[in-house]
């Protein structure tokens, strides 16, 4: 086992509340959820074990009190929750081959048949986004969305697609990389901040 | 490559600013030591960040030293001492350069192209007794690049794939992959770098294009019919921007998986800040909508 200190990025003899901090940004992080239509989401559920492993023990060997409560920690939902019954058996061998990563064979399925259901669409849609075709794997799922418009599921993966963009900048802003407030920005709030104080009764700049 | 993956640098610490010279001033005299000085010409910012990559990943040790150089030759500078790493970007640079060269040549007979090339033949010849294997799948995806954009490809998908597949390779240097996982990290990364390097670059070439009526994977796509290019760009805006940050998040989340490694804040910065930035001022982002991550 590596070191559990440096697989939560932590010194060593970090306090509870430390380690605890750390293992939460490291969920977050590496959480299933974040690299579900990533290639290497095998390798993030890995690391995710890994992390595990290291808050376990670390919170074992800290005796903190109530440790039975949070030694219980994350484990990988079943993200598979599709109904098997409803779906004919061809679909699910396409979905299981892209769940396990084996992308060639899964399209090499869907170009073999003539249907060109929402389902398809969907399907292809899972499968560019793996090869990092992301332009088509958008307008599948689009395709998809508008021909099955109450499916959830497909909606879910546009969802995410979409804010893949938004999410990434807010990574990045979060990371203290933030832009520049310009001076008019700064100038008007200052100006609502000082009539607000004065609806209350005293002056924040007096000039104003 | 074209120069696209630089450091933000009003973000980055000096210490960090100076770490990246010494990359770049070691990949340069990299090539002088071995090719002369002519082939340090084409030397770009892509190939520095290739060499910095692949050395946060491997456990060679870097040491700094300071010394002068022909551009330089007052004052002495960090450079990086030669690692088995900077020479395989040294040696990558060259290789793009000299297909670049040889088929301008080809393509449009151009004399620079042919002059050009002939310069880098001897360092190129080298190499490929060393590389055999990575020149010879760089060059079947040049080939298969040239061939989509002769068939006028209109997928920007399908066009830029023989891109990513290089840049794939070039990110898969087998010093630094030891372990299977890595591999598969490294490639993916390089493989969406390739991308937003190419879609990134079809985009800022959408005037030049037009104007030339040379092919660009965009204008195939997207059937642009004439009128006024502004419009054209601002339509086919949110679709672009789509691709360009699909890749990076993937590069951001790929990048986590490496672990812990060397220089990490100055990688990062060139990943989260860096790149966004030159998306941003190729999309002429703030122009059109202000960002909207703006307020918490």
């Amino acid at each position: 086992m590596q070191n559990p200190y440096e697989v939560l990025g932590i010194r060593e003899g970090a306090s509870v509340e430390e380690i605890k901090r750390a293992y939460r940004e490291l969920v977050k992080k590496y959480h299933p959820d974040q690299y579900r239509d990533n290639p290497l989401s095998d390798l993030a559920e890995k690391k995710l074990a890994e992390i595990n492993e290291a808050y376990d023990y670390l919170m074992k060997n800290a005796g903190a009190s109530g440790s039975s409560n949070n030694s219980s920690s994350y484990s990988r939902s079943n993200t598979g929750s599709w109904n098997s019954q409803n779906m004919n058996n061809f679909y699910v061998q396409v979905k299981m081959h892209i769940n396990s990563g084996n992308i060639g064979a899964a399209e090499q399925m869907l170009d073999s048949t003539n249907d060109r259901s929402a389902q398809w669409y969907y399907l292809k849609g899972l499968v560019c986004l793996r090869r990092g075709w992301y332009d088509q794997a958008r307008s599948y799922v689009q395709t998809a969305c508008s021909m099955d418009p109450g499916n959830m599921e497909y909606r879910d993966v546009l969802n995410r697609m979409m804010n893949a963009n938004t999410a990434y900048r807010g990574s990045v802003y979060n990371r203290g990389y933030r832009q520049d407030y310009d001076w008019c920005q700064i100038c008007s709030t200052l100006w609502c901040l000082d009539t607000c104080c004065e609806c209350g009764g005293c002056d924040l700049i007096e000039c104003l | 490559m074209f120069g696209y993956i630089v450091p933000e640098k009003p973000e980055l610490k000096i210490r960090e600013y100076e770490v990246f010279k010494a990359y770049y001033c070691g990949v340069c005299k990299s090539i002088g030591r071995r090719y002369g000085q002519l082939p340090r010409f084409t030397l770009n910012y892509d190939s520095t960040f290739l060499a910095l990559l692949l050395s946060s990943v491997s456990n060679s040790k870097t040491e700094i030293k300071r010394e002068r150089c022909i551009a330089h030759p007052l004052k002495k500078r960090n450079v990086l001492k030669s690692t088995e790493i900077l020479d395989y970007a040294a040696d990558m640079n060259i290789v793009l350069a000299y297909y670049n060269l040889m088929d301008n040549w080809k393509d449009e007979k151009s004399i620079i192209g042919y002059s050009g090339a002939l310069a880098l033949k001897k360092a190129f010849k080298k190499i490929n007794r060393r590389h055999g294997n990575k020149c010879r799948i760089i060059r079947e995806n040049l080939d298969r690049l040239n061939k989509l954009e002769k068939d006028r490809c209109n997928s920007i998908d399908e066009a830029s794939e023989p891109f990513s597949k290089l840049m794939e390779e070039i990110m898969a240097y087998e010093a630094c992959c030891e372990d299977e996982s890595r591999e598969k990290i490294l490639r993916w990364i390089g493989y969406n770098i390739g991308k937003w390097i190419y879609v990134l670059d079809a985009y800022d070439d959408l005037e030049k294009d037009v104007k030339n009526k040379t092919y660009n994977p965009l204008i195939c796509q997207y059937e642009y019919k004439g009128g006024d290019i502004k419009d054209f760009k601002e339509s086919i805006l949110s679709n672009t921007e789509f691709i360009l940050t699909y890749c990076l998040d993937q590069i951001a989340k790929s990048y986590e998986l490496l672990g812990n490694n060397k220089n990490k804040g100055l990688i990062e910065n060139i990943l989260y800040q860096g790149m966004l930035k030159k998306t941003d001022q190729v999309l002429k982002y703030k122009n059109i909508k202000k960002c909207k991550t703006r307020g918490r």
